[in-house]
């Protein structure tokens, strides 16, 4: 989903265009060396793929709506963390300048959320993972937990510019029901990049990017710092509404104590005094268990899908005929530029 | 999405459509940010803009019906959001969650009309061509007008491929949709890979340098013709 412009305030817009500009600057730059000019052919196309890819629909099973792929962390890892970014930015750009969608002030707070966190966020998530595991089941079950987690993640960021933007004292709550909800849509997104992955990774393993091994001691470092902060942002998104109670905890106290008298106690006996008796404790716990059994849920369908993977059909050709899908308009005419 | 009528055809070209495409995209810029800072319950402000952009529209000779209806499409997304934020924004307290709202849907209206004429009157390679002439830097130009040309030949190609299939398959179970589409989207991306080397290698064989060169740009030696 995409931010239009003046649902965050002028700060949050400013802020979070900083952040993006200079990201998407950073990555343009390591993109441009890494690739030199062919980067804008490839990353063009690729960008124009997202685009497209998008607009497969994905039926829901149990509601008549449909969801689509958002494509972060498949741009990741198959381009790299800073060029998977610069074709989300790529994308967005397009989106807000030709079809209206997400504000063109907001493409700062939609790039920070939908490229740096998704991507490079994602891929940063990925990575440990693959090394871990190791060979092609790596790649599949790394790239769906970080799909996962890439969603939640930036849900979670939206979440925060929206509070930022005027309501900090409900964050704890937002947050919970934002994990919750995305929990759920980013298993979809899990799926979805699993699958495309297997198809990928069944005809052409040589594809997905491999990061150079020439890796110097700043740049282990900066991926130690990188991965470090994304597993503990992750953490973070499961702890923080269960810290709530504690929060509210402390204004009882402080009213308790007359720190919080006059206009303030008004606003604590107000709305919010009833949410946080009845709803919160529910929603912290939900959202704690939604995010145990959502890493085991992606972990375990990971494995399955990495065992389907059938080894050593690679020397086949681009497109694989036993693959679902990949032989259908496979003809001449689609093949012609 | 659809795609289709995103370029704007020459056949209605009004007054708008021939401006340079630097004024055009400045306007749009300065509207828009004009549209956000405007204070909450400055009604009067908004309703001049409103003013404006309907005698922009009009003058525009796009079929006022038409952008209407796309930026009705995007309209669900800002009321929901205007739901959330409304209740507890801080404006709320002063003038009523109700206005607040409002006052949201109806700056996010005037934005999404605001660009879709843009859209509508200036093509979006003139726009890059201005993007290009104010300093933008060239990777991402070139990047975005690579990605603006084949978008349209990749959605193409994404619904020969979902026809195929079609015609193929006699009924299909919703629990297949997710491996065959994402099987589709897999065949995408390995085409689009491969299409990107050969279209790198027949540029480079053209004379490629890592400029995009336009015969309609600002630079160009003569105005474009509308016919």
């Amino acid at each position: 989903m995409h931010i239009p412009d003046h649902v965050l305030s002028q700060p949050v817009l400013v802020a979070t265009g900083a952040i993006a500009l200079g990201g998407f600057g950073y990555g343009l730059r390591r993109m441009e060396r890494r690739l030199k000019e062919r980067s804008m052919v490839l990353m063009g196309i690729m960008a124009a793929f997202v685009f497209a890819a998008q607009m497969v629909n994905f039926p829901l099973l149990v509601l008549p709506a449909s969801g689509h792929l958002i494509g972060g962390v498949l741009a990741a890892v198959m381009l790299g963390p800073w060029a998977g970014a610069v074709v989300m930015g790529t994308v967005l750009i397009v989106q807000a300048l030709m079809f209206a969608d997400g504000g063109i002030l907001a493409l700062g707070a939609n790039f920070l959320n939908l490229g740096l966190i998704a991507s490079v966020g994602g891929y940063a998530i990925y990575e440990p993972i693959r090394r871990a595991i190791g060979g092609k089941p790596g790649v599949l079950i790394g790239a769906m937990v970080a799909a996962w987690f890439s969603v939640l993640l930036s849900s979670l960021s939206f979440a925060v510019q929206l509070a930022a933007s005027g309501w900090w004292s409900e964050l704890p709550k937002v947050l919970g029901w934002m994990a919750l909800v995305h929990a759920v849509i980013g298993l979809g997104e899990a799926m979805i990049t699993g699958l495309v992955l297997r198809s990928v990774l069944a005809v052409r393993p040589d594809l997905v990017f491999e990061e150079q091994e020439d890796v110097d001691r700043a740049r282990g470092w900066a991926r130690l710092v990188l991965g470090g902060l994304g597993a503990s942002l992750a953490v973070a998104a499961f702890l923080a509404p269960l810290a709530s109670p504690l929060d509210d905890g402390l204004e009882f106290v402080g009213g308790r104590l007359g720190f919080l008298t006059g206009e303030g106690s008004a606003m604590i006996d107000g709305p919010m005094a009833d949410y946080t008796i009845r709803g919160m404790p529910d929603v912290a716990q939900a959202t704690a268990a939604a995010g145990l059994i959502g890493t085991i849920t992606v972990f375990a369908a990971g494995l399955v899908l990495g065992r389907t993977i059938s080894p050593g059909r690679a020397s086949r050709g681009p497109i694989d005929p036993d693959s679902p899908g990949a032989g259908a308009g496979g003809g001449p005419g689609a093949h012609a530029a | 999405m659809r795609l289709d009528r995103l370029e704007p055809d020459g056949s209605g070209a009004g007054p708008l459509h021939r401006l340079d495409a630097r004024v055009t995209l400045t306007a749009a810029l300065f509207f828009v940010v004009a549209v956000v800072a405007t204070p909450f319950g400055a009604w009067r402000p908004l309703g001049v803009s409103g003013m404006l952009l309907a005698f922009l529209v009009g003058i525009s000779g796009i079929p006022a019906g038409a952008l209407l209806r796309r930026g009705l499409a995007l309209l669900p997304v800002v009321l929901m959001l205007a739901a959330i934020v409304a209740p507890s924004h801080p404006e709320a307290a002063e003038l009523g969650p109700w206005r607040v709202g409002l006052t949201i849907v109806a700056k996010n209206g005037l934005t999404i009309l605001a660009v879709l004429l843009l859209a509508h009157v200036t093509a979006f390679r003139r726009i890059l061509a201005a993007l290009a002439w104010f300093r933008v830097p060239t990777a991402l130009v070139a990047t975005l007008h690579l990605m603006y040309r084949y978008l349209f030949v990749l959605a193409d190609q994404l619904g020969r491929m979902a026809r195929a299939r079609r015609s193929r398959s006699f009924r299909g179970a919703r629990r297949d949709a997710w491996p065959l589409n994402a099987g589709l989207i897999a065949a995408l991306m390995l085409r689009s890979f491969e299409r990107g080397e050969r279209v790198h290698s027949a540029m480079l064989a053209r004379g490629w340098d890592g400029t995009i060169r336009s015969l309609d740009g600002p630079d160009s030696p003569e105005p474009p013709s509308p016919t």
